[in-house]
């Protein structure tokens, strides 16, 4: 279905961004649907430097496939996780 | 034959002991060189478990150590159990921690603390017991035992018997008589000898040797030749265990004897004379950023364990030495950021809301959650494992922390690692170091 594309979720474990609520997302692995499994590959950051660039929005941020996700939830990830995936 | 001690099993007397008395000792101590001790670090370690439904413990165990380098340590242990005990046992054991550090000779103090504590007028016995353990600078130690099971001094790997002078006092209630007679009067245990590097003394309450007491292995209970044998054989198998752990592993041998419930308070202190475990806690990014390869060289210089807390701190120490920092998503905990880990690293953890925990554990004593996993057991682990801890602490400010809407519980770097640091120092008599960077 997605062939061998595979979609890499960096969430960031900083202080800043785990009592933002960044904790809920490093467990995004329950969240994800079981066709999506092998597709997405989840990692952990000690700490992205986003939340010290004012201009990058606000705490937890997480990044897809390079991109940007400032005040991430787990929702907001699998939804641009399913763009990515091409299943919109 | 030799005066101080005699030895039970080992073939010929260990060096550099000497026999000195209280009287005697020199009070300067550079007048009496001990061995090569400048490497030597005295560990103090204990492990406590309350009586089974009782709220508080009966036994106490302190240590502190003094300005003028003496360190000491006192076990009492209440009669009976629970709050009565646990009071009587704790103006024993503050009294005598009193004395000795007030330069009170260790003999005296005693002799004082058997003339105040009240006897039981049914059982003619005194409402609390004592070993009293003074180490001086030199690491000569003094040990005054009233009714406690004999300590234990293992000397390279082997049990040592020191000899002991017995010292009587008289009782209150009981008719005076000169000589006082042993057999109406208090006998207290006065002995004295020289530590070695590796010397490992360790002192019980009554909970252990009669752990199991009524049960089929153990009608009389376990037994002082049996406790004997099994800390000769827990050394035998981990040559290098800690204090803390050989505490540990004593008193939870005896909670097995007894069910894991058990009949008495169960106390155990462990001193241990090594050479130091040396830590490094690296936290925060310096407040300059070209002090970055001063910090990241500080890491690979260091001789010993090392511990990097903080996402930003981790991120430059793998940048500039080119090694990379994986977080490990397998024991997510909801208080703690998860560790992570980077090539010569001991453990890296996030930074302020990990020390704000481990200062929380500092804070309640050894008696922690010991099954969960988390960044900031397993630092607490590490601090207590170790000897030296040197922190070396950035002092950049992370601006984002600033923000209004983050929780208050984010406290100032250096606050927190002074706040441990210092904890270290007065409770778990650690030797600490804060470098600001």
């Amino acid at each position: 279905m997605y062939q061998d594309k595979t979609v890499k979720v960096v969430v960031c474990s900083g202080t800043a961004c785990y009592v933002m609520g960044g904790s809920e997302l490093l467990l995004l692995d329950d969240h994800i649907p079981s066709r999506w499994k092998g597709h997405v590959e989840l990692e952990g950051s000690p700490c992205l430097g986003f939340c010290k660039n004012k201009t990058q929005g606000k705490a937890p941020f997480a990044v897809i496939d390079g991109e940007v996700l400032s005040e991430a939830t787990i929702p907001g990830i699998l939804k641009k996780i399913e763009e990515k995936l091409g299943e919109t | 034959m030799h005066n101080t001690i005699s030895l039970a099993t080992a073939t010929k007397p260990p060096q550099g002991l000497s026999p000195f008395d209280e009287t005697t000792a020199p009070s300067a101590p550079h007048e009496r060189p001990g061995p090569c001790l400048d490497e030597l670090f005295i560990e103090v370690g204990y492990y406590q478990e309350k009586k089974h439904g009782q709220g508080a413990a009966g036994d106490v165990f302190l240590s502190k150590k003094t300005s003028d380098g003496h360190l000491i340590s006192v076990l009492s242990d209440g009669l009976g159990s629970g709050i009565k005990a646990g009071v009587l046992a704790t103006l024993t054991a503050t009294m005598a921690m009193q004395f000795v550090a007030e330069d009170i000779p260790i003999q005296r103090a005693a002799r004082i603390i058997m003339k105040t504590l009240p006897v039981c007028k049914e059982r003619n016995i005194s409402y609390a017991t004592f070993t009293i353990v003074d180490i001086d600078g030199m690491n000569r130690v003094r040990i005054i035992e009233y009714d406690n099971p004999p300590y234990v001094l293992i000397r390279q790997s082997v049990e040592c018997e020191p000899i002991k002078k017995m010292l009587l006092v008289h009782r209150r209630g009981v008719p005076k008589k000169s000589p006082p007679e042993p057999f109406t009067n208090a006998r207290m245990y006065y002995s004295a000898f020289e530590a070695l590097p590796g010397d490992r003394l360790i002192f019980f309450s009554d909970g252990i040797p009669q752990s199991g007491m009524g049960s089929a292995p153990f009608p009389l209970g376990w037994g002082n030749p049996a406790v004997h044998s099994y800390i000769q054989q827990e050394i035998a198998e981990k040559p290098d265990i800690s204090a803390r752990e050989l505490a540990q592993h004593l008193v939870f041998r005896a909670l097995l004897h007894d069910g894991y419930r058990a009949f008495d308070d169960i106390t155990c202190g462990v001193i241990y004379f090594r050479k130091p475990r040396k830590l490094l806690v690296l936290s925060g990014p310096p407040i300059d950023s070209n002090r970055d390869r001063e910090l990241a060289d500080l890491f690979t210089r260091f001789p010993g364990k090392k511990i990097v807390c903080g996402g930003t701190t981790a991120t430059i120490i793998g940048r500039e030495l080119g090694r990379p920092v994986r977080v490990c998503l397998k024991d997510i905990d909801p208080e703690v950021p998860p560790a992570s880990s980077m090539e010569g690293a001991d453990l890296v953890t996030e930074g302020i809301i990990t020390l704000g925990k481990v200062a929380e554990l500092l804070e309640q004593g050894p008696r922690f959650d010991r099954f969960r996993a988390n960044a900031a057991l397993h630092l607490v682990e590490f601090l207590l494992d170790s000897d030296h801890i040197d922190f070396v602490v950035g002092t950049k400010i992370n601006e984002a922390h600033q923000d209004p809407s983050m929780p208050v519980e984010l406290e100032i770097r250096r606050n927190i690692v002074k706040r441990i640091a210092s904890l270290l120092e007065e409770r778990y008599l650690k030797k600490t170091t804060i470098r600001f960077i």
